[in-house]
């Protein structure tokens, strides 16, 4: 079985006209394994999410490659999207859709046969809980009901792959502990999932691996205990700022420079 | 994971259907539910223009009531001598009021033009010839066209004048024992052979297209705008683009989407405007002493049909391009605006006096459909200047797609990342050769 994601030497260059050539994503290799919570961390701005456009084939990149179960992203990305499913605190759901109207739309246009819709629909309901608002309109739902069925329409076709870009932003503690716990339950199921964020907290408690990433390069990609060790940090936090400080006022004396992110 | 079926688009890359179809059904589903899309689609089409129509003509009615209802201020100076009988006749006339000053001439234009008197009527010697005989002479009506009360002033003059002048001299031609038929040498008299059906279907066809127009265009606005700038207003885009549909199967299911629509809003309307059409016109004409039937062709039908749909995906694909570009809804509005004007500037054309359906004006797109509506309204179609109407339009659609498919190559276009409109694009990576695909 291939490889669920492989991101190799992946680049991204915008041009703006006022500020010129920017370099938003630069030579990033990673791979995601299945049943695996792949953390990318890093600051605002720093390329997690046009990474994740680049995977959900929202964006093409300038150079390098990436597949997802196999699927270049360039050249097959309707076979990526279709093995993917993909969440971000920005991903609105249509607000004059009821909440089973929106995981049957998904559904159908992320190709599950018309046939098996209305069970999968039903099967998904039941289990975030959404029996009694299935027909209300997502617009007259509350913050935590449109989360609910956000993380529902993302994986109404069951893909093996799952994106979370930032996924609790905006959300309160219960809401974003409730996605936590539905992102460790669908690694449970064995999918792939890659998740950003810049809460520290978030990636420690989660992610099975974290790839530090800092202005369009990943600085490093290893499991917590490696990064630990590598470090001699014990929180993420300082882990975090050693890495993505060019002159830290303490830490190793040689940082550990950036790194292909091919962990153990 | 569940595997993909059949449909809709279980691997296949390009056009899918049923991908289209799907898609298609939750833009409708959603803009069933949205207040401004059914108001401006279905209930304005429907009801508002119709009343609107009603309104606008009983308005008519009215002012032209009040302006009858005025009395002329008139002055009149130098009365002919052995003409008592016309002073007695406009002095009799209720809607003349005689005033009696009589000041300088340059007072006169003055009041005339301040409103405080509408007509000056003098008699002056008639222009010198060996054949003028005794007596003669020429009213001059001084009047300020500016002003409508002016205007009605001068003609209700003229026609108490003329009138006059008539009935004087038939009595002088009697008085010389020469009758009417000899002094008149000729007379002129009409017939209009045109039947009250005809005769209602010029009306229809005279007002119903121009109504037609503007319902498409309203039709596809909203529509239009919120199949795109809607979109990342609501943050939806990058929801629906991470989905497995094609980038070319979402834009093809919103384009139907938005000519759906468009075409939906027109047929409505002429729909409503053709059953309303006698009630509101009946009463003003009976009162003119026309009588009018109204019925809609049979043969009308489908030819009306086609010229709605190919007029609303002309309007659909050109209001797209432009608010392709929008972020918001209110940027969406801004940049569709100049389009639905330049779509609106038929209407000047269809208000042309005596145009014809001719070969020429069948190449100019809108111009030649609102053209041929009025023409398979009026059944009285030819299909040389039709056919030609119909691939002039089908090749309008083919290019707007096409410049559409350029627009849409460009990442940061379809991303909504691209801060410019579709001129400034054009400009830059078009026309300036320097094409930067997938810039910011």
């Amino acid at each position: 079985m291939s490889t669920p994601v492989l991101v190799q030497a992946l680049s991204r260059i915008f041009y703006d006209e006022a500020r010129g050539e920017l370099r938003a994503v630069d030579d990033v290799s990673f791979e995601c394994r299945a049943g695996e919570v792949f953390g990318l961390l890093g600051a605002n701005g720093a390329g997690k999410t046009t990474t994740l456009r680049l995977l959900a084939t929202i964006l093409k990149p300038t150079s390098g490659t990436a597949s997802v179960m196999g699927h270049d992203v360039v050249t097959a990305p309707e076979e990526v999207r279709r093995n993917l499913g993909f969440c971000s605190s920005t991903t609105a759901l249509y607000p004059r859709l009821t909440a089973r109207e929106t995981i049957e739309f998904f559904a159908r246009i992320n190709g599950v046969p018309a046939a098996r819709v209305p069970q999968r629909v039903e099967q998904l309901v039941q289990r975030f809980g959404l029996q009694e608002y299935a027909d209300a309109r997502v617009d007259k739902l509350s913050q935590g009901m449109k989360q609910k069925v956000s993380i529902a329409r993302t994986v109404a076709h069951d893909p093996p792959v799952l994106i979370f870009d930032e996924p609790t932003v905006g959300l309160d503690v219960l809401n974003a502990l409730e996605m936590q716990k539905v992102i460790s339950e669908f690694r449970a199921e064995g999918k792939t999932i890659i998740f950003s964020t810049h809460i520290m907290s978030e990636a420690e408690k989660l992610c099975d691996r974290i790839a530090i990433i800092h202005r369009g390069t990943i600085r490093a990609c290893d499991t917590l205990a490696h990064l630990r060790a590598e470090t001699g940090q014990h929180y993420l936090e300082d882990i975090f700022v050693q890495y993505v400080d060019p002159a830290p006022p303490s830490g190793p004396a040689a940082l550990p420079g950036p790194r292909p992110g091919v962990g153990p | 994971m569940i595997t993909p079926g059949t449909e809709p688009n279980a691997g296949r890359r390009g056009l899918d259907w049923g991908q289209v179809s799907v898609l298609y059904v939750r833009e409708m589903r959603a803009a069933m539910r949205e207040r401004a899309i059914v108001v401006n689609s279905i209930l304005i089409p429907l009801f508002l223009y119709p009343f609107l129509l009603w309104a606008a003509f009983t308005g008519l009615t009215f002012a032209m009531g009040q302006t009858e209802g005025f009395v002329s201020r008139v002055l009149v100076t130098d009365w002919p001598k052995g003409h008592p009988g016309l002073r007695l006749k406009l002095e009799h006339d209720e809607q003349i009021q005689m005033l009696d000053a009589e000041p300088p001439t340059t007072d006169m234009e003055k009041q005339l033009k301040n409103g405080t008197l509408d007509a000056w009527l003098s008699f002056l010697p008639p222009d010198r010839s060996d054949s003028t005989p005794v007596g003669a002479f020429q009213a001059v009506i001084t009047y300020n066209q500016s002003q409508e009360r002016s205007s009605q002033a001068k003609t209700r003059l003229s026609e108490a004048v003329e009138s006059y002048r008539v009935e004087w001299l038939k009595r002088e031609a009697k008085g010389h024992g020469i009758n009417k038929a000899e002094w008149q040498g000729f007379t002129m008299a009409s017939h209009n052979v045109a039947s009250g059906r005809a005769m209602g279907a010029f009306i229809m066809g005279l007002i119903a297209p121009v109504i037609f127009v503007v319902m498409v265009a309203i039709g596809c606005f909203y529509p239009a705008v919120d199949a795109t700038a809607g979109e990342r207003e609501r943050q939806t885009w990058e929801t629906l683009m991470s989905t497995a549909a094609s980038r070319t199967n979402i834009v093809v299911a919103k384009y139907l989407y938005v000519a759906s629509l468009g075409g939906l809003a027109g047929l409505l309307n002429l729909l409503a405007v053709i059953v309303t059409l006698k009630p509101i016109f009946a009463p003003l004409l009976e009162k003119a002493g026309e009588t009018l039937e109204y019925s809609f062709p049979l043969m009308a039908v489908p030819v009306v049909a086609l010229a709605g749909l190919l007029l609303a995906g002309f309007v659909a694909a050109g209001m797209m391009i432009f608010a392709a570009f929008a972020r918001t809804f209110k940027e969406g509005q801004s940049m569709i605006m100049p389009f639905y004007m330049l779509i609106l500037v038929p209407i000047v054309f269809l208000q042309t006096p005596g145009l014809q359906f001719t070969f020429g004006l069948a190449f100019v797109p809108v111009v030649n459909l609102t053209l041929l509506v009025r023409q398979a309204i009026s059944g009285n179609l030819h299909w040389g200047p039709a056919v030609i109407t119909v691939l002039v339009s089908l090749l309008a659609i083919g290019l707007c797609l096409r410049v559409a498919g350029f627009v849409l190559q460009f990442e940061d276009v379809v991303t909504g990342a691209y801060r410019g409109t579709f001129f400034q694009l054009a400009r830059r990576r078009l026309l300036s050769r320097r094409s930067q695909k997938g810039a910011t």
